[in-house]
């Protein structure tokens, strides 16, 4: 009777021990960051949702590849632009929802339709500002878009825009997506989502079978969990825990860091102080420091490879000398350099934010300006973001971090940089003219007018502190053969999931 | 604190108390002294350390991130290690004390008196008002602090007395609640009965009979709660209420050194090592005091005395 | 009795009905949740129209309104964030918490009473000193250092442990032992102090000189005299574990209502606030209610005055 409580114990870590490993071969678990905060596919272009419906349980008729700003066919064979206010869709054959219904133009429509809904709160409908888009089915295999004014990157839109099946409730959110992609849902609570693949998708069949996620919020904790092995993979670990070459993964996850430059107000509405903000910081000891090795410093607000990211543009070096001898010319010209200006930060904005605001003050008081930090709470921080500006707010740099992942500059440039963008503190006659060529235009010149607005930007106007293009890290268990690309932070495609002999 | 009238008349009459021999029996206790020191240690560190160390808590130097403690390669500033911006974590220390001590001790008297004497109310008289300060308290207690911090944030805007104010409301409801229990069972003692048969005016009674026997459970939580105000202060602070950087207290450096558990313990270590001593030193004192002021106990300190000569 | 109970139940029903107000109103004061819930790049139009849909566009009382009028239906709301009723996403985390919080209490106060009454009976002896300093450091240690760190030495280093999570046994020890530090050492220290004081009175010096064994003395007669300011320190205890053992929830990813509440205030889902509030608003008032009737249980001489 007495080593019978030792037995149980004992017994314990061996099921325990077992159930860790016991998932399947092909079985898998991921443990996230957060809960998704719900699994309705047209919000799915939240990080939280996104990771884990698109392209495993729905799919879009696109697919872009942000790092060479290419869009390549997936559930549309291919298109073509009709006029410039219509685009014409060839839908795949053979394809069917999870729930058995036909993918054809009726259901693209509807998807569409749902989309644009106005009694549902749809995420992914920002990507289309205020557009009206008028779909319509041609035949069982073809889809018309047609949009209240031209759009010319509607294939690249149209990689946002989740297929759902047309069986899904129409007026109502769900949690409950059903898609045409290679996994359906099987549960979902407040613990665990679980994925498993359907046997008759359309494309290829992956290895995994099934997956289940689970979140933790705390970043050791997730790699830890890699490394004790009851779990096989975590994006998003900070820096500091991706200590371990062999599973630890850096990768460029599209987000843009800067901080944006008050410059209507004095004293930075002085081009002199704007640069010297630039030449303050330690840019290549901050960046190691505090978001490793691998992270790239950023001269411009979209990372290598989008449409319109201009290569031949020199980020602002080191040099607090020069930067100091430019405060002190500015204030020589009466400008008044004492003035107390504020950084606008937000809370938990990415991992060592709040670290990178206290070194650039202290940076930037070094060169004699007068540099004070609030860190704010979400909802706080957006009275910053957009237009109109709180009033009475003085000079303030405000810190920002923008994700473009469509591939195309048209989603950053015309929102911060003309007189009219939302976030912009810019007002240049010239520079918007430029912006709204390249806006109605396509390929080639796109790209020239865009690299062209983020010259001026970045050499004559100097907008903004570019700061650097984030770096994410994610922990590989040793089974899988996986790794990480642009687009992880907002999916984990389940098919390029392989796993190690 | 001597001249706090805490002790009962019959101790009065017993022992001229004044500073120096409350002082001379603290020592007689070598626990409590060390205590006392420490207290005194961090005091002067909070007075003077902002005009003793220089800029050495603000510049960063990269090339010392996260620099593990017990080197002397950067001087003895880095004795402690340094921190994620490459900064002086024994500096930060020293400087860090006048923030933390400030808010906690703001925080924590605001509570312990507000709601000591709201508990005293609500205990003593009996009938409506004590049921109405109940079950305010009850509301209180309810409230997610979390939600008055942002309400107060957006309404009466960022600033230390705001900060202050809601460290102060989330925690009144244990002192007022602890006060009142110990009052009701207090008043129903036979000396109390006996000083009301005497004809003991209201004030008298509180004052000469009920605080002292409720002041010394509130001082033991209060002393505990320290803790747990520089840690809560941080997390406000992070809503962008209150201490903002490059201002910092224990509780931000503890904070921000949450993210590195796993490979700079030291970042998080040594101020949340600093909490725990004043924490503890508040509290062997206010055990110490606790002995000290009941005159059936002081026994225990005069016999330390008595065994030494 | 029972007029009593029922007497401060409706005190109590009051009191919760006018924090609803507080909640609804007072939350409605931080921010514009339109900022939140839709993508930073969403232009005005679309924020108007999210306002306009769930009615955060019209006058606060005519929001409050309907609110009451869903009410009256048992009607809760829709947790935005999480496209369900917001009174079944409550109601699903609560009990995971109240299990974790019961647990956690009880031993805590068990803990918590026969330590603090050892010490009592020699302060400044060695088992005085060692109890002070162990549960005082447990309580002012930072929760999530203390949590963290287990993570990493007793799952990763030694493998002992899982990391987080539910399921077996062995996945609630961690959670448990750190959500007791800082009740077991409060406790601690009022459980001590007050059997110092009980411990002096004349009726245990009685007690003594009558020759009744010491652990009799300490356990049973000045414990039930010493237990009144416990049981009070218990209970705001126990109300702050309820209302959110936040840190553990979330590091161990314990699917309870302290997280969720914080996520739902967070993200200004309002239905969800109210919801979370309410559940544990109406844990903590009836908590408060039994304490009082423990205190008559205890003191009698309390009782004819709660009666």
């Amino acid at each position: 009777m007495r080593i019978k409580p030792v037995c149980l114990a004992g017994g314990m870590v061996l099921a325990l021990a077992a159930s860790l490993s016991a998932a399947g071969a092909e079985e898998i678990t991921i443990v996230l960051p957060e809960q998704p905060a719900n699994l309705e596919p047209c919000r799915s272009i939240r990080a939280d949702i996104g990771r884990v419906i698109n392209m495993n349980i729905t799919e879009t008729l696109t697919i872009i590849e942000p790092e060479t700003a290419q869009v390549t066919p997936h559930l549309a064979e291919s298109w073509e632009q009709v006029d410039d206010k219509t685009w014409r869709f060839k839908l795949r054959e053979g394809v069917s929802f999870q729930d058995g219904a036909p993918f054809n133009a009726e259901a693209v429509v509807k998807s569409i339709n749902r989309l644009m809904n106005p009694k549902l709160t749809c995420d992914s409908r920002s990507k289309f500002g205020d557009v009206t888009l008028t779909p319509k089915a041609v035949d069982e295999g073809t889809v018309e878009i047609v949009s209240d004014i031209p759009i010319p990157i509607m294939p690249t839109l149209m990689g946002t825009v989740q297929i759902v099946s047309p069986n899904m409730p129409f007026d109502q959110e769900v949690n409950k997506p059903v898609g045409t992609g290679p996994y359906e849902l099987e549960a979902a609570d407040n613990e665990h989502i679980v994925l498993v693949r359907r046997d008759d998708y359309w494309g290829e069949a992956p290895e995994v079978t099934k997956a289940t996620y689970r979140w933790r919020s705390e970043s050791a904790i997730r790699a830890a969990m890699v490394e004790s092995g009851e779990t096989d993979l975590t994006p998003a670990i900070a820096v500091q825990d991706a200590t371990n070459p062999e599973t630890d993964f850096a990768y460029l996850n599209s987000e843009t860091t800067r901080m944006r430059i008050d410059a209507q107000i004095a004293p930075l509405d002085d081009i002199r102080v704007r640069e010297a903000l630039n030449l303050a910081i330690d840019w290549d000891g901050m960046g190691e420091a505090l978001f490793g090795t691998d992270v790239l410093r950023a001269s411009q607000m979209v990372v290598p490879g989008v449409l319109g990211h201009n290569p031949d543009i020199k980020p602002w070096p080191y040099d607090p000398e020069r930067a100091k001898a430019l405060i002190e010319e500015a204030r020589a010209d009466g400008v008044p350099v004492d003035t107390e200006i504020t950084i606008i930060g937000r809370n938990g904005f990415f991992p060592n934010a709040s670290e990178s605001l206290e070194a650039m003050q202290a940076l930037w008081q070094e060169i004699g300006l007068n540099v004070t930090i609030r860190e704010m709470e979400a909802a706080d921080w957006v009275r910053y973001l957009d237009k109109p500006f709180p009033e009475g707010r003085g000079p303030t740099l405000f810190q920002q971090q923008h994700d473009n992942n469509t591939g195309d500059a048209g989603f950053t440039v015309p929102v911060m940089y003309t007189s009219e963008g939302q976030y912009s503190t810019i007002a240049d006659k010239d520079l918007d003219q430029v912006i709204t060529k390249a806006m109605s235009s396509t390929g080639e010149e796109r790209e020239k007018l865009f690299q062209e607005a983020f010259r001026v930007v970045h050499d004559e106007i100097i907008a903004d502190v570019p700061m650097y293009h984030m770096i994410g890290y994610v922990r590989v268990g040793p089974r899988l053969d996986w790794t990480p690309d642009l687009k992880t932070n907002s999916e984990i495609r389940l098919a390029e999931i392989k796993f190690k002999q | 604190m001597s001249t706090l009238s805490l002790q009962t008349p019959d101790a009065e009459k017993r022992t001229a108390s004044g500073p120096a021999r409350i002082f001379r029996l603290l020592l007689r206790d070598p626990l409590a002294t060390l205590a006392f020191a420490f207290l005194v240690v961090v005091v002067v560190c909070a007075v003077a350390g902002p005009f003793l160390i220089g800029d050495l808590i603000e510049k960063p130097n990269f090339r010392a991130r996260n620099m593990p403690p017990f080197s002397l390669e950067q001087g003895f500033a880095y004795i402690l290690g340094a921190d994620t911006l490459g900064r002086s974590l024994l500096a930060r220390l020293v400087v860090g004390a006048r923030n933390t001590l400030g808010i906690a001790t703001a925080a924590v008297l605001c509570s312990l008196v507000i709601g000591g004497t709201l508990g005293l109310i609500a205990g003593y008289s009996r009938g409506a008002l004590g049921n109405l300060i109940m079950r305010a308290t009850d509301i209180v207690m309810s409230f997610p602090s979390l939600l008055l911090a942002l309400v107060v944030l957006f309404s009466l805007g960022p600033s230390v007395p705001n900060l202050v104010l809601v460290l102060a409301i989330t925690r009144i409801p244990i002192y007022l609640r602890t006060t009142r229990a110990e009052v009701l069972e207090v008043r129903e003692r036979m000396f109390v009965n006996a000083a009301v048969a005497l004809g003991a005016s209201h004030s008298r009674l509180i004052f000469r009979h009920i605080a002292p026997m409720v002041i010394p459970t509130l001082l033991t939580i209060g002393a505990i709660d320290f803790a747990t105000v520089v840690l809560a202060e941080s997390s406000l602070s992070f809503l962008g209420l209150g201490i903002q950087s490059p201002q910092f207290t224990w509780g931000s450096m503890v904070a921000t050194g949450r993210g590195y558990l796993a490979n700079a313990w030291w970042v998080a270590f040594w101020p949340g090592l600093m909490i725990l001593l004043t924490t503890l030193s508040l509290n062997i004192l206010s055990n110490w005091w606790r002995t000290y002021s009941d005159p059936q106990q002081r026994w225990r300190l005069e016999l330390a005395r008595r065994h030494r000569k | 009795m029972f007029g009593y109970v029922f007497k401060r139940s409706l005190q109590s029903l009051v009191a919760v009905a006018g924090l609803l107000v507080l909640v609804f109103f007072l939350s409605r004061l931080t921010g514009d949740p339109a900022y939140l819930y839709l993508p930073l790049d969403s232009t005005e139009a679309q924020r108007q129209a999210f306002n306009e849909l769930h009615g955060f566009d019209d006058p606060l009382y005519i929001q409050f309104g309907r609110y009451l009028a869903d009410l009256l239906h048992f009607d809760f709301g829709t947790a935005l964030s999480r496209n369900r009723p917001a009174m079944e996403v409550a109601l699903e985390a609560f009990p995971e918490t109240l299990k974790l919080a019961a647990i956690a209490m009880t031993l805590s106060l068990v803990l918590a009473i026969v330590v603090g009454a050892l010490a009592a009976t020699k302060p400044g002896g060695i088992f005085d000193r060692l109890a002070t300093t162990i549960s005082l450091a447990g309580a002012s240690a930072p929760d999530f250092w203390v949590a963290i760190v287990a993570i990493l030495f007793f799952s990763v280093s030694l493998g002992l442990l899982p990391t987080s999570g539910t399921g077996t046994p062995l996945h609630w020890i961690m959670p448990i032992g750190v959500l007791m530090l800082r009740p077991f050492g409060l406790l601690t220290q009022v459980v001590r102090g007050s059997m110092m004081g009980v411990l002096t009175s004349p009726y245990i010096k009685t007690a003594q000189a009558k020759g009744v064994r010491r652990t009799k003395i300490v356990f049973v007669h000045a414990l039930r005299n010493a237990l009144l300011p416990v049981i009070t320190v218990a209970g705001d205890l126990a109300a702050s574990l309820i209302n959110g053992a936040v840190v553990v929830e979330t590091i161990f990813g314990w699917p309870g209502i302290g997280k969720l509440m914080i996520d739902a205030i967070v993200r200004r889902d309002f239905a969800l606030v109210q919801a979370t509030v309410l559940i544990t608003a109406i844990a903590i008032f009836f908590l408060n209610i039994v304490i009082d009737l423990v205190y008559a249980a205890l003191d009698p001489r309390i009782r004819h005055q709660t009666a």
